[in-house]
């Protein structure tokens, strides 16, 4: 029904279009005005747009600053606009030269910038918007979008999660919203919706994250997480610009942990076996074995396991155009080898834009990216790796492994060199994407805009066990297809009624198809290992599977700007969005509506000399999130391997009832979000700051709920329960000192976002939803509670360790734990799992960053602290180092060298029985203070490069995370094992891969 | 220039139309068998049962975990056997320990096996297959259902009464221990009526001898501890007796029962098994092999139990002495020298059970494995609770024939023969037990018959001192159940033993 009326709609758009057309004539003569426009240096500018005022009539600056432009009346008035300066107008009468001089304008509150679906002048803006432009990274050798982001956006929060090659970074926006839905923001590059991780960072020119709802409604059910819009680099009218950015470094780890030396383990594991090193029959280790060790050592596995990485990357830009057309051409490669042995990453990147003008009225462009992303090797399995038997060398005399610990101590996992160096893997990911648009000014005041994009995403992930590693041969093929297909069309109705109301309207229809299929094969059972995943067909046992989804949404879109005295401003837009996931409920509405009041422009404020920029903003509006898969409200029956059976020797096929509770009335999730916001400047924006208070309702949560195991299926989604996240975010930026040699700048972001779970299903007070991290921890390390955070750690109260003179309440040396509750809710004088209580936050309370350039005549230097307060971390690696867990047998941390022993009455237990790993004995403080990185760079004298034809050479050394300032005991505070994609079980650390320290050297030149 | 601009608002115009959608979701790629119209359908709803009963009965420490405190088994006293080391040395009964990480996993397999079940038998209602193939799988539901609850209450007590009929919320209560016994019982009846004598069964599914095998096991545990209701124990016997009096199972020679040419044999009331492809392992030689041997450690008996052994070719059957010494060079799984260790040097300081290695392989992988399926009820089981329960209303003739068929056979001799050598022309009841604790060694089976017949802390007493697991409490009945799992009672508005224990 919807569609029908919407139909409608566009039909009459474009009858009254059809008509509009006929009636645009204009007649022209020739008065030709030429000029040069140059900065305040007598810098020639390229690129400069020339409007001759009221008219479409405009002309752009060659590399030499000059400009040709035929006048419609004469006398006129020219406009000179130029992104970073002040606009100009000049008057113009006859046929003159013109010299113009445009100032730099620090507030640049007339550049525009990317909003959805569509542009605005910076001043214009009504919502939170947070921009990051290229030039406030580019002094950084980057090679990920999320590096681009991480400190220099207030309100956004960028964890790297994993310091693997290639990195893995969570991105929240304002928080969590959704407890078991998706988190991840929405990025649009282009317009187009992308996965970013082979977007190359430095085709970036600027990001404009999206924070409140009135920026991000517009994208309905797909805006709750906030919405990262990027723009690429075009090229510009002039000279064929080429630019080669080259730059290698090495990197290591920051931090070893404390381990035990091989004697000192080996003493470890005679006392918790109660062996004598002097009884001969020992089966762990005599005294003449110890003696050994002492002098001879044994294996130190974090020196077998860490190595030194590198990367190099490398890129080309060609780009340049004319009035009629441009073009942005750039390739990337970028390699590196992780600090954690075996693994390599290189990703390859092709990106061409091109825009044509194809008359006053269309203009049409197509982006065009293809990227790859290539991981290869195996990484060490760090959870088991560095908890392996130190008293077992790596490899024999003879040079062959030791493939299990000699006196079977420590774990009984196999030799954590064995599958690092033997087994294979290739993971690769190719992207395309094109986006065509087709811009038509229909009228002066309506424009009609279409764009068509395609995303391709097919991903093989290979790999291969062999003999030596698995017994007998295991491989595994796993490719992935997925299609995405976007079409969007804009109409763009603006009527500037008088010079005191301006009023501009989008109507706007979308569509979005996405397809996937995936085939997964699993063979085991190989008697060679010659051909390894490539031939599947010589193995025993071969088990394919595949699965096909799609999914649509549908959309509408309205929006109405107004703007009155150009001080006050409006922004209402409504979205209509229906999914093809739900079954019943398939339409969601999502408006929103903000204002703005430019006070700067009030006369009060006027007179202030000093005082240039001052607005406040507010607005509120519903976004949705439909974070859930294909067939979600659906039971699905079962078809698994592991439900065959051999009733008669061979398998028979098994189909199990689905392990999911159907769901046919789900629907969208809702997220309701108040914003107040004051921008201010001063001193030509020499300082600058920006504040937001923000509180976020999501309601009607599509929560993956559990069911007990004895009820059958396990699994239910259901719309039920809230999520509030409240905040604030400061931006301070200033200019301290600006002249000839000097230029230091700083912008500091601060960004506090409290979480809190107001309700959950009817009566339920808690959930257990977070994904296992640790393997056999029958009690989630995390859980959501009505009225805390979403992840919030749990575990029993550790109170040290029974002492002797405590014998009568506890064995001496087991650890003591806190009695809280018991069945009654009273403490019980037992400790049981109702004395498991909340023992820490994984959310942080502040994080903030804070970044620096500082340039002095050719030398620039640019750092970036980043920060995080109060947050916890579950420090499960060093659990089992302390030989807690399924898996470790015996303790390998140096904490264990001060053991509770009779002798030695210290708070850490001696023994794993009754030692829980639940605990806040491993509950660390995760704040730090980093130095995320540092690059000093040096420009080569332009005079001497004009010589040899070059127009820019800079030279730079880079360091990234110099220092890191924390009390966590692990290898860092940053990396977690916890899903990027997960938010009920955030601050975890077990075997996650570290980040590193690593250092730069580059250049960029330019010719 | 009007009319292109014409011609391209309507192109346009065509693209803006083709862009709408009828947002259905496309379900053609889903399965669904809610019709089980064929025998095919019926199959493939069965295999569910079966391999699940299989991965739960393959991992066998995981399986035993709550039964620790029978005397038969013992556990590592270091390393990672905290949660096994939890049951063997009686650290639970006041609610403690339900987060062990091992509880859940016996639990939450054999509620599996319930739910597949209940969605069989609900299915079977509508179903248009064959009448016979409906029956037998009717009666095969039921009987896995009823086996499951069975090993439940016996573990955890009293459990909530599941059965498919009611849509799951979460706020089901525990019924009594009575209420749970009855509406096994009721499916037990139903089972053993609905499945095919033994030997008239298609490759691999149960027979009616597994339904009354559970069905006297069930009354034998009913007559005991703790609803001991002692009207059941002649029905044990007479269900053990209908067995026997079957003709078709047999016992095998000693030395060959655990061998991999053993399995599937007529001593075998049910096994489950493993696939040709060996794309299934039984993981009974790693996990009762010591780790010089290359195994687990997780699973072997204590030393007051191997004491008390009688001697004989059942006992030589039953352990190892000679503990392995494996190195892994490669991968390949090859001795060291010296071969082996005697078992009061070895790493683990006991014998091994020789009863679950024998079938064991070598060369599969770099830790030992087996091909052989796992024993549910066997024979020889049958014939003891017939021997028990006969003895317990009046010991006959052919109750003392049935004990002295095992124990004939333990020493080495032709079970049917008798031989004065070793028959008994009585025994006690608690003689019996001890007869089965020893026959049934380690197979999942001694807690129970120590549960029952309130055994627990009498054997408790007698445990070795050099035992090196060292018990933090004498068992009471506070022991006699475990916890229910932390994550049960955490959804769901169970609760928790010993509060949610209710007899009757």
């Amino acid at each position: 029904m919807k569609q029908t009326k919407f139909e409608k709609l566009n039909r009459k758009l474009l009858t009254f279009i059809l008509i509009v057309l006929c009636s645009s004539m204009a007649s022209y003569s020739q008065n030709i005005i030429s000029g040069t426009v140059t900065d305040e240096s007598g810098t020639p500018l390229l690129g400069v747009n020339v409007i001759e005022s009221n008219t479409q009539n405009g002309a752009i600056t060659d590399f030499d600053g000059k400009f040709n432009i035929n006048l419609n009346k004469n006398p006129s008035e020219l406009i000179f606009t130029y992104m970073g300066f002040k606009d100009k107008k000049q008057s113009v009468s006859g046929t003159s030269t013109l010299q113009v001089v445009l100032q730099e304008d620090f507030a640049q509150l007339n550049e525009v910038v990317v909003v959805g679906y569509g542009t605005a002048k910076r001043s214009d803006l009504t919502g939170a918007i947070t921009s990051v432009s290229s030039k406030d990274f580019d002094e950084q050798p980057l090679n990920d979008v999320s590096q681009a982001l991480q400190g220099r956006a207030a309100g956004v929060q960028v964890t790297q999660s994993s310091g693997e090659p290639g990195g893995v970074y969570k991105i929240r926006i304002r928080g969590a919203n959704s407890i078991t839905g998706n988190n991840d923001p929405l990025y649009v590059v282009d317009g187009q919706f992308v996965d970013i991780s082979t977007v190359n960072v430095n085709d970036i020119a600027s990001m404009e994250v999206l924070k409140d709802a009135s920026s991000t409604a517009i994208y309905g059910t797909r805006g709750a997480n906030g919405v990262i819009l990027i723009t690429t680099k075009r090229g510009r009218a002039g000279k064929t610009k080429v630019e080669i950015d080259l730059f290698t470094g090495i990197s290591n780890l920051t931090q070893k942990l404390d381990l035990m030396s091989p004697v000192e383990f080996a003493e470890g594991v005679n006392y918790s076996e109660g062996q004598d090193p002097n009884d001969p029959t020992n089966p762990f280790y005599t005294t003449s074995e110890l003696d050994y060790l002492r002098i001879n050592g044994g294996e130190d596995w974090q020196e077998r396991l860490f190595q030194t990485g590198y990367s190099t990357n490398a890129q080309i830009t060609v780009s340049g155009g004319s009035d009629a057309m441009d073009y942005y051409i750039s390739g990337n490669i970028y390699e590196a080898s992780g600090t954690v042995v075996d693994q390599k990453f290189k990703k390859l990147n092709l990106r061409s834009n091109l825009n044509a003008k194809l008359s006053e009225k269309f203009k049409i462009g197509l982006n065009f990216n293809v990227g790859q992303k290539e991981s290869t090797g195996v990484q060490a399995d760090l959870g088991s790796g560095i908890s392996w038997d130190p008293t077992t060398p790596a490899f024999d005399e003879n040079g062959n492994y030791n493939f299990n610990s000699i006196k079977n101590v420590a774990s009984g996992e196999t030799n954590p060199l064995v599958s690092v160096q033997n087994n294979s893997r290739n993971n690769t990911t190719d992207q395309l994407s094109i986006n065509g648009y087709l811009n038509f000014d229909i009228t002066k005041n309506l424009v009609f805009n279409t764009s068509l994009g395609l995303n391709k995403s097919e991903r093989h992930f290979n790999s291969y066990a062999p003999l030596i590693s698995s017994a007998n041969g295991r491989a595994n093929v796993d490719n992935y297809y997925s299609t995405k297909l976007y079409f969007t069309n804009r109409f763009t109705y603006t009527l500037d009624i008088n010079e005191n109301n301006n009023l501009k309207i989008d109507a706007i229809q979308e569509l979005v198809k996405e397809e996937s299929n995936t085939t997964q094969i699993d063979a085991n059972d190989f008697f060679t290992d010659l051909v390894t995943y490539k031939d599947l067909s010589i193995a025993g046992v071969q088990l394919a599977s595949n699965s096909e989804t799609n999914r649509e949404l549908e959309s509408f879109l309205g929006r109405i700007n107004y703007s009155l005295f150009n001080k006050y401003l409006l922004t209402a837009s409504i979205r209509a969005d229906g999914t093809s996931v739900f079954q019943k409920d398939k339409w969601g509405y999502f408006p929103s509506a903000s204002i703005a009041w430019k006070v700067y422009e009030e006369d009060f404020i006027k007179n202030i000399e000093s005082i240039n920029n001052l607005k406040v903003r507010l607005s509120y509006g519903q976004v949705g999130n439909q974070g859930i898969g294909v067939y979600g409200t659906r039971s699905r029956a079962v078809i698994d391997e592991l439900i065959n059976y051999p009733f008669n020797g061979s398998l028979t096929t098994g189909v199990a009832p689905s392990n999911r509770v159907a769901n046919p009335d789900l629907t969208w999730e809702t997220t309701d979000q108040f914003d107040v916001g004051v921008d201010f400047g001063m001193l030509n924006s020499a300082l600058t700051l920006s504040v937001d208070y923000y509180k976020k309702i999501t309601s009607n949560l599509l929560l993956d709920t559990q069911l007990p195991s004895f009820v059958g299926p396990t699994r239910q989604y259901v719309n039920s329960g809230e999520v509030e996240n409240k905040g604030f975010e400061i931006t301070l930026g200033a200019r301290f000192l600006q002249n000839d040699n000097w230029n230091i700048e700083s912008i500091l972001s601060v960004s506090r976002n409290r979480n809190k779970v107001l309700s959950l299903n009817d009566g339920v007070t808690s959930l257990e939803v977070g994904a296992a991290i640790v393997p056999n921890l029958p009690v989630n390390p995390t859980r959501v509670e009505v009225g805390l955070p979403i992840s919030t750690l749990r575990g029993y109260v550790f109170e040290g360790v029974y002492q002797l003179d405590e014998a009568a309440e506890g064995t001496p040396g087991t650890a003591k734990y806190k009695d809280i509750s018991g069945p009654d809710g009273i403490p019980d004088g037992l400790i049981t799992t109702d004395d498991i209580t909340n023992v820490g936050d994984g959310n942080a309370d502040v994080t903030w960053g804070w970044n620096w350039d500082v340039s002095y005549k050719n030398w620039n230097l640019n750092f970036l602290l980043i920060g995080s307060e109060g947050n916890d971390i579950y420090n499960f690696q060093r659990a089992r180092l302390m030989a807690l867990g399924a898996q470790q047998f015996n303790a390998v941390h140096a904490d264990y060298l001060n053991r509770w022993t009779p002798e030695n009455p210290s708070n850490i237990p001696s023994s794993n029985d009754g030692t829980e790993m639940l605990s806040s004995q491993f509950i660390e403080d995760g704040s730090f203070i980093s130095m995320k990185s540092i690059a000093l760079g040096y420009n080569v004298d332009s005079d001497f490069l004009e010589r040899i034809g070059v127009t820019k050479l800079r030279l730079y050394g880079s360091v990234e995370n110099l220092f890191i300032i924390t009390d966590y005991t692990g290898f860092d505070p940053e990396s977690t094992a916890s899903n990027a994609k997960d938010d009920a079980d955030v601050g975890i650390d077990y075997g996650s891969y570290p980040i590193s320290r690593s250092f730069i050297i580059g250049l960029n030149i330019a010719f | 220039m009007k009319y292109l601009n014409k011609i391209f608002l309507i192109t346009l115009m065509v693209f803006i139309c083709h862009s709408c959608s009828d947002l259905e979701e496309d379900t053609s790629s889903l399965l669904t068998l809610d019709k089980l119209a064929t025998e095919g359908d019926i199959t493939a709803s069965l295999a569910p049962l079966y391999r699940e009963t299989l991965e739960l009965f393959k991992v066998p420490h995981f399986l035993r975990a709550a039964t620790y405190g029978g005397d038969d088994i013992t556990t590592w006293s270091a390393g990672n056997k905290a949660p096994l080391r939890t049951f063997d040395r009686f650290d639970y009964g006041s609610g403690e320990n339900a987060d062990n990480a091992w509880l859940a996993n016996a639990w939450d397999s054999y509620w599996k096996i319930i739910y597949y079940s209940n969605t069989l038998v609900e299915g079977l209602k509508t179903s248009t297959a064959p009448e016979n193939s409906i029956g037998v799988a009717n009666g095969e539901a039921r009987l896995f259902r009823a086996f499951s609850y069975l090993n439940l209450v016996r573990t955890q007590g009293n459990v909530p009464v599941i059965l498919g009929e009611d849509k799951p919320t979460g706020k089901e209560q525990r019924a009594t221990v009575l209420e749970n016994y009855q509406h096994i019982e009721a499916d037990l009846l139903i089972a053993e009526e609905l499945l095919p004598a033994p030997g008239s069964e298609s490759a691999g599914r149960v027979t009616s001898s597994f339904a009354k095998a559970v069905l006297a096991d069930l009354y034998l545990t009913w007559g005991g501890w703790p609803v001991k209701d002692a009207s059941k124990i002649p029905l044990a016997a007479s269900k053990a007796k209908e067995i026997i009096d079957t003709q078709y199972h047999t016992l095998l020679p000693i030395d060959e029962l655990w061998l991999l040419s053993g399995e599937n044999s007529t001593e075998s009331i049910f096994s489950v098994r493993v696939a040709d492809d060996q794309s299934v392992v039984n993981n009974y030689p790693s996990a009762f092999s010591f780790h010089q041997a290359r195994g687990f450690s997780d699973c072997f008996p204590e030393l007051q139990f191997f004491y008390d052994f009688p001697e004989g070719p059942r006992k030589e059957a039953t352990f190892l002495l000679d503990i392995p010494n494996r190195k892994v060079p490669g991968g390949v799984i090859t001795p060291k020298d010296p071969p082996t260790t005697p078992w009061q040097e070895s790493d683990r300081q006991h014998p091994m059970y020789q009863k679950f290695v024998a079938a064991e392989d070598l060369t599969f992988s770099n830790r030992p494995v087996s091909f052989r399926s796992i024993e549910l009820y066997r024979y020889a089981e049958v014939l003891l609770i017939y021997a028990e329960a006969q003895a317990r209303v009046g010991e006959n003739a052919s109750s003392v024939e049935a004990l002295n068929q095992v124990i004939r056979r333990a020493a080495g001799l032709p079970y049917l023969t008798p031989n004065t050598d070793v028959d008994v022309t009585t025994a006690t009841v608690d003689e019996i037990i001890a007869e089965k604790g020893w026959e049934l060694a380690g197979e999942y089976k001694r807690w129970f018959d120590l549960v029952r017949t309130e055994k627990v802390e009498e054997i408790a007493a007698l445990r070795d001192p050099s035992e090196p697991v060292e018990l933090i409490r004498q068992p009471t009945k506070a022991q006699y159940i475990v916890p229910i799992p932390i994550n049960s009672i955490l959804l769901s508005e169970l609760v928790q033993n010993p509060e949610g224990f209710k007899i009757q």
